[in-house]
């Protein structure tokens, strides 16, 4: 009855279907090999009418015409087409349909059946996904794909996630032109995962040159889920999960902080050490300010979706809630979404097709410092003798502010005479949680509208507009708090030193993208045997983004209510700010291919794009490609064989582009304002990055392609790069100028395998796919021979960005293993002992640097277990990188600083005294040759990590709905690495010490009405 | 029928798309003054704020320069104070010692490497300034931009005057730290030709370009104490005369230091203040006597524009050496202006500009008066005016003994006596170099006063000072951007 209802809410309309005259029942019971499958679609063909089979496979229909043709389809079977004939009992058995090799697959404009595919793509099993519960779509992506890898710059709630195909071919942005239903963006995080139809990755440049000028970073295709002709579906999903962080760092107890820094200050200076007279002070608290700062968060998710169709008209609908609060206290750390979808799809006439896909979505995240200068490192650091929290005793103490801040403050002198020497004054990380108050607000509308229309039998026109128009706001309330040094200037005397005076910025700002894309296609099969496509287009893209900002300080009331820029000081400090930009892309492209029964195969593509980001002597650029395939499966000579189900060899040559630099880059720049200047100089010379890619890949099948194997190798050379080159800092403080300078090459091998068996009740299936990488700096500028920076340089023969430093070799044991390795400097023993290369007894920049590690994976990796036991389902996935090294800043600065900062306990495992070690120097408040940078902090950053585990049961049958299936997850439960930072799998070169990743326990249900 | 209709669409479809694009790839960019822009129509408040902007280097407002707590850079202020009270024997880098910024230490011991922070700090901002100049000379020069922006030409000469002296002081500060250094004559025109101008020129050629500046400027300058009244912190011609007579010193040819300092004499602007502290007291800057060149540093502007080193010197920073203490003759008050010496009241109200307040608006002071008669002492004797010489120095010791003491005690007799007359010019020398020490304390001439004498090697050897610290390193960072191109000093 409850059923009904919600039909004839969402059928209300669809349902004014002809009535036909000689109508009857239809029932009958749907199964495959092992019994009866429920859940299975069942549509009169060109009605609305349908059914789905209940628990035991049965299905009834009523008033079906005698002459109609039911249309039975369930995922991973072959649909079945059956004419009623009068019949009133119609038992079908359905087919698996292994692989599903003869798919359609989307490969830009126009989709082609994968088995005539001749590029390099990888369709991503969005089914599996859906296990794989994360915010942002990007992220679930991590070891589904060879040669895709995965790293997020902060496990903070709405972390950004960075994504690299093939690896990183140039020196800027090398993030993935996604296209979202034909609308292209380089962000996915708004997407809703469970909207998701498919997703393909365009791996090599013959799958991506269709999108020329935007494809060097590699291509995701995404497509957005759809209503089904005929059946109704009603459906909630609902989980809610604990986190907790993971893998944190053991820090020094106040009494054992004491200890090091007594012999720290020992070991550097002589006289009366401070540290020995202050042990066992009355006011020192013993205060682990990691575990202070971290609780236990949650996220929660809801997604209703509803979707259905007739034959004329199809749509889905969907509402969805994400809400991640982080695992720092005070709970300022939380990332919320809401997403809301329509896609409807109207045949408007037999030749006129129409659509839409629209999504708004609105996210609220709230930040607390988690990057770089972050509390996790202030957490990090701060002296375990200092308290959280002031005793209400202190005159300093008050209920608005009770956090301890600088050391042991009690007066408002603003000297603090030893305590502020000897207990390094950062700030009191629970103190910074608490007053966080940083948002950002995003509104955004992202879809398309497209109108297709049959010219011919064969030949399609389709219109599409695009839009993708987000307005953002920020708004950062920085509450003073903290102890008066008795800085500030006149008028802020007596105000605690954070953030004085307090102050509200706020920016708002829109972005707008427009693409207009036209495309003819034409598809024929002359003789049956030549299957003919073409595809011909056009597309502009255009982008227009501004902001305005303003700010104000000296709130005299800072309850929420009034922290609004209208209650701030309208004297001084007020500032506002504004500006926008712009860039256009026009391109004509063209795409033909040629199948020659089903054995042969070429496909051939050309894009021509111009941008507004060239001068007008280098706007366009030409982006060729051409593949080949062969089916030797399908040859005379093997269709004998049985168990060999398919057998393709892929070959593939290509051109693909990069334009990703900042507007305007060709201009030089003068700024104007208070400080004006010398932006930047500019290159009217400035052209397209192109990557040149060769690839050829293997596709193999067995056992009615129970067992596919697929492997590629690919080499792919970037020229031309579009290479940010700094001058030294003699020119001033110039933004690098973008040339086209040198080349990078990746060359890589992929491999995966699909293992699925369903011929028992245990039903289960195996993926496992891992890519190799080798990237090489082949040639740089003539004028800069090397990209350099303080931890890591950019040199020919190198891969990209590698670690640069002394190589440590040991610890200095006596005086007599300094004089014989060094000349010259003040080394002691304890000290660490560098590598001097050239042997002349010294260590200078100049000779004993050398390489000392690359940031780049030599291997990614995943695996993924899937299995169905009667109502059970379990699903393992484990994901990892290996041969990849990262400079471990955040150890650098805990254990060996020269300032007295708090420590983990590898510092108890000291140098001290003859032959204690040979790895960790003496402890010290002078350089003991940790201020170097070198193989000390580049660490193996290899990782194996359990990143999910799900166990689900499904229940059928229950009055009211189709099913409901109970589950129970574990995301990042098991981690294998040797990385001592907090998060081996976070992005970025240099690791200051990030928000960590944290380990989740999700319990949720999915409900089919 | 129907067939034209769609084709009609899509004929439009296709032209629409392509008659969008020539507009929107032909943008001109928003908000950024491109080359065509600024021939045409530089606006003058544009011109103003390059000069204005170029004196920022010499300020040591808190990350004013590089923005953003670089102390990894050394940019967080200005570190002549590192460079040359440190690095001599002066100061300590804090009252108690510790490991925060240990490359301060570096410097003190002479343990510093090639990328010790300290040298990268100050070559940014000479060259910051540099570049900021360079374009500003550029455009006041062209004979198109002054014109077109309205600009007067009386106005146009004070901003070349003051442009071409900060130049050359900063190319002076330059040769003296580094030795040669490139010489950027102009603004680049292109990326290509600053990257081959990376190459350090002789440090001869250099001072041929600084004395050449100066020589401009001062032609251009009028003779006012201040040019600007509206803004007394501007460059006049004092302040030109003497960094001719400053250049003159270090290139030890003093008659032009004593025709320089005849010359300065007759702008008729500056002599000794009455009180010691008047130079440094923030509430009487530009109202005194003495002070010739200084940076202004002012409270309440945007962007921030306040004496950082007041907030740095409140952590607990810049602590006098025992032997700079005891090199202060008894009961000589400009100690205590100097530094406390007192751990229990960590200041320098020199620094801070204040004895009892702390204002956040004290001014860096570069030349005063007193420091120039200690120069024309130095070349009096240098030219065997032996009275001269003590006639200045007793000059200077008169005015502080006279001065009142920080912490109102009275100066008791006897305090500071005139030097006897004598005929012993080493002697001499050791008292001019004595009242150079105590008279200009904490105000950053240590280290190069100990280099130019040639004492340096024996008051700091004990400190770790060798010969080849007469130059300091290139900073390692413009070594390895140049690839090379640029060379490093001899040694490190």
């Amino acid at each position: 009855m409850k059923k009904n209802i919600i039909y004839n809410i969402f059928f209300i309309g669809a349902l004014l279907v002809g009535t036909t005259l000689f109508a009857q029942t239809v029932t009958g019971t749907v199964s495959d090999s092992n019994g009866p499958i429920p859940g299975v679609n069942i549509i009169v063909k060109n009605t609305s009418k349908g059914a789905v089979t209940d628990f035991d496979g049965n299905y009834a229909i009523d008033n079906v015409d005698q002459n109609a043709i039911l249309v039975f389809s369930f995922i991973g079977y072959t649909t079945q087409e059956v004419s009623v004939d009068g019949r009133t009992v119609i038992n079908v058995i359905l087919i698996e349909d292994s692989q599903a090799l003869d798919e359609v697959v989307l490969v830009g404009y126009s989709s082609r059946k994968k088995s005539t595919l001749t590029g390099a793509l990888a369709v991503v099993d969005v089914e599996g996904l859906a296990k794989v519960r994360t915010s942002n779509v990007a992220q679930s992506l991590q070891g589904q794909v060879a040669g895709v890898q995965v790293a997020s710059s902060s496990g903070a709630p709405g972390g950004n996630i960075e994504v690299t195909i093939r690896g990183v071919g140039t020196i800027g942005n090398n993030t993935p032109l996604y296209i979202i239903d034909g609308v292209p963006s380089r962000d996915i995080s708004f997407l809703n995962q469970s909207d998701i139809q498919t997703m393909t990755v365009l791996k090599d440049a013959a799958a991506a040159s269709i999108y020329g000028a935007r494809a060097s970073a590699g291509v995701v295709l995404i497509t957005t889920k759809s209503g089904k002709k005929g059946k109704m579906t009603l459906e909630a999903n609902y989980f809610y999960g604990i986190q907790s962080a993971t893998n944190l760092p053991t820090m020094l107890n106040a009494a054992q902080y004491m200890d090091v820094t007594e012999k720290a200050w020992n070991n550097t200076f002589t006289g009366t050490n401070p540290y020995t007279a202050d042990k066992g002070r009355a006011d020192f608290g013993d205060t682990d300010y990691i575990d202070e700062l971290f609780e236990s968060g949650s996220s929660q998710n809801l997604q209703l979706s509803a979707s259905g169709g007739s034959d004329k008209v199809q749509y889905l609908m969907s509402l969805g809630y994400y809400g991640e609060n982080g695992i720092v206290v005070y709970n300022n750390d939380k990332y919320q979404r809401l997403n809301f979808r329509t896609n409807i799809n109207a045949q408007l006439t037999d030749k006129f097709k129409v659509g839409t896909n629209l999504q708004l979505s609105y996210s609220i995240q709230d930040k607390v410092p988690s990057t770089g200068e972050s509390l996790i490192r202030f957490a990090l650091l701060r002296a375990p003798v200092i308290p959280v929290f002031k005793d209400v005793s202190d005159p300093t103490y008050s209920a608005e502010d009770p956090f301890t801040d600088m050391p042991f403050f009690t007066s408002t002198g603003y000297d603090q005479g030893l305590n502020r020497t000897m207990y390094e004054m950062v700030g009191n990380p629970i103190a910074q949680a608490y007053f966080s108050d940083d948002r950002t607000t995003r509104f955004q509308t992202f879809g398309n509208i497209y109108g297709e229309y049959k010219l011919m039998k064969d030949l399609t026109f389709r219109s599409n507009v695009g839009i993708d128009l987000s307005f953002y706001h920020d708004k950062t309330f920085n509450v003073n708090y903290g102890d008066d040094d008795g800085g500030g200037s006149a008028i802020d005397q007596g105000l605690g030193r954070r953030n004085r005076p307090n102050n509200l910025g706020e920016l708002r700002g829109e972005a707008f993208t427009f693409t207009f894309s036209n495309t003819l296609n034409y598809l024929k099969t002359f003789n049956e045997r030549h299957d003919f496509s073409a595809m011909l287009g056009t597309e502009l893209v255009s982008n227009y983004e501004s902001f305005i900002g303003a700010s104000r300080s000296r709130f005299p009331y800072t309850v929420d209510e009034f922290r609004y820029l209208d209650q701030g000081g309208s004297g001084l400090d007020v500032n506002n700010s504004g500006t926008a930009s712009e860039y256009g892309l026009f391109s004509v492209f063209g795409s033909t291919s040629y199948v020659l029964d089903n054995k042969y195969m070429v496909t051939a593509n050309l894009r021509a794009d111009a941008s507004s980001r060239f001068s007008e002597n280098n706007r366009w650029g030409y982006f060729p490609s051409i593949s080949a395939g062969w089916k030797i499966s399908d040859e005379d000579f093997l269709s004998d064989v049985d168990w060999l189900s398919n057998l393709k060899l892929r070959a593939s040559w290509g051109q693909v582009g990069n334009q990703n630099i900042d507007d305007y880059s060709y201009l030089e720049l003068l700024r104007a304002g208070d400080i004006p200047g010398r932006d930047r100089f500019g290159n009217p010379d400035l052209k397209w990055e192109t990557s040149t890619q060769k690839n050829i890949g293997v596709d193999v099948g067995f056992l009615s392609n129970k067992l596919v194997f697929n492997a590629e190798y690919y080499i792919k050379n970037t020229t031309d790069i579009l290479l940010p080159i700094g001058l030294p800092g003699i020119f001033g403080d110039l933004q690098p100028t973008i040339v086209n300078a040198g080349e990078v090459s990746n060359k890589g091998f992929e491999f995966s395998a699909n293992y699925r068996n369903s011929d028992h009740e245990f039903k289960y299936s195996i993926n496992a796919n891992f890519s190799t990488l080798v990237n090489n700096v082949e040639k740089l500028h003539p004028n800069v021979p090397s990209i350099v920076t303080d931890k890591y340089r950019t040199v020919v023969g190198q891969s990209l960005n590698s670690y640069y430093g002394y190589k440590m070799i040991g610890i200095y044991q006596n005086q007599a293993e300094v004089d014989s390795h060094l000349t010259a400097g003040n080394a002691q023993p304890g000290d660490i002992k560098f590598k001097d290369v050239n042997g002349d007894g010294k260590i200078s920049p100049d000779f004993d640097r050398e390489f000392i590690g690359s940031p780049i994976p030599d291997l990614t990796y995943g695996f993924a277990f899937n299995a169905e036991y009667k109502k059970f389902d379990f699903s393992l996935f484990v994901q990892g990188v290996s041969g990849i090294e990262k400079y471990n800043d955040g150890k650098k600065i805990v254990d060996f600083d020269t300032r007295p900062f708090n420590y983990t306990t590898a510092i108890l495992g000291s140098w001290d005294g003859e032959g204690s070690t040979n790895s960790m120097p003496r402890v010290a408040f002078n350089d003991n040759g940790s201020s170097n940078v070198s193989s000390l902090f580049v660490e193996d950053a290899s990782y194996f990590r359990l990143k999910n585990i799900e166990i689900g049961y499904t229940i059928n049958g229950i009055k009211g709905f189709q099913d409901m299936r109970l589950y129970i997850s574990g995301k990042n439960l098991f981690t294998s690495t040797d990385y001592t930072g907090l998060d081996p799998e976070v992005s970025g070169l240099v690791d200051k010490g990030t928000y960590p990743s944290s380990t989740s326990v999700l319990f949720g249900v999915n409900v089919k009405f | 029928m129907k067939n034209i209709f769609i084709s009609i669409l899509i004929t439009f479809c296709f032209t629409a798309a392509l008659v969008g694009c020539t507009s929107e790839l032909d943008n001109e960019p928003i908000g950024r003054l491109t080359e065509d822009l600024v021939d045409t129509e530089l606006a003058a408040v544009t011109l103003e704020a390059l000069i204005s902007s170029s004196y920022h280097p010499l300020g040591n407002t808190l990350n004013g320069v590089v923005p953003g707590w670089r102390w990894d850079l050394g940019t967080v202020f200005r570190n002549d104070i590192v460079l040359q009270d440190i690095a001599a024997n002066d100061m300590n880098k804090k009252w108690n010692p510790d490991g925060d910024q240990p490359w301060m230490d570096k410097v003190s011991d002479f343990s510093f490497t090639t990328e010790n922070q300290a040298f990268n700090g100050i070559w940014v901002y000479d060259f910051i300034g540099i570049n900021r100049l360079n374009l500003g000379i550029g455009f006041l020069t062209d004979g198109e931009t002054v014109p077109n922006s309205g600009m007067s030409e009386a106005r146009k000469n004070q901003l070349l005057s003051e442009a071409y002296f900060l130049k050359a002081y900063y190319y002076f500060d330059l040769v003296n730290n580094f030795g040669d250094v490139p010489l950027l004559t102009k603004s680049p025109e292109s990326f290509q030709e600053a990257a081959e101008a990376s190459v350090r020129s002789p440090k001869a050629d250099v001072l041929t370009q600084i004395a050449s500046d100066l020589t401009t400027a001062k032609s251009l300058a009028s003779n006012a104490k201040y040019p600007d009244g509206a803004e007394p912190w501007r460059v006049s011609k004092g302040a030109i005369i003497a960094l001719q007579a400053k250049v003159a010193l270090f290139s030890e040819d003093w008659p032009s230091v004593l025709s320089l300092i005849t010359e300065l004499d007759g702008l008729g602007n500056y002599s000794l203040n009455t009180e010691y502290f008047d130079s440094f007291d923030a509430d009487l800057e530009f109202t005194d006597n003495e002070v010739i060149f200084a940076y202004d540093h002012r409270s309440n502007e945007t962007p921030n524009n306040t004496n950082g080193l007041r907030d740095v010197v409140g952590w607990g920073f810049f602590a006098p050496t025992d032997d700079f203490i005891q090199a202060f003759e008894p009961n000589d008050p400009r100690l205590l202006y100097t530094t406390t010496g007192d751990p229990d009241n960590k200041a320098s109200y020199k620094i801070r500009g204040s004895v009892a307040g702390n204002p956040d608006y004290g001014n860096k002071i570069y030349i005063r008066y007193a420091d120039v008669l200690l120069w024309k002492a130095e070349a009096l004797l240098e030219t065997a005016d032996l009275s001269g010489a003590i006639t200045i120095i007793n000059q200077i010791r008169n005015r502080a003994r006279t001065s009142s003491t920080a912490d109102g005690s009275v100066i008791p007799p006897g305090t500071l006596l005139d030097r006897a007359s004598s005929t012993n010019a080493s002697e001499i020398k050791g008292w001019l170099m004595h009242e150079r020490r105590v008279e200009l304390g904490f105000e950053s001439h240590r280290f190069n006063d100990l280099k130019r004498w040639g004492t340096a090697s024996t008051e700091l050897s004990s400190k770790g000072f060798q010969s080849h610290h007469n130059l300091f390193p290139i900073p390692q960072i413009d070594i390895d951007k140049s690839g090379g191109t640029i060379i490093q000093n001899p040694d490190y």
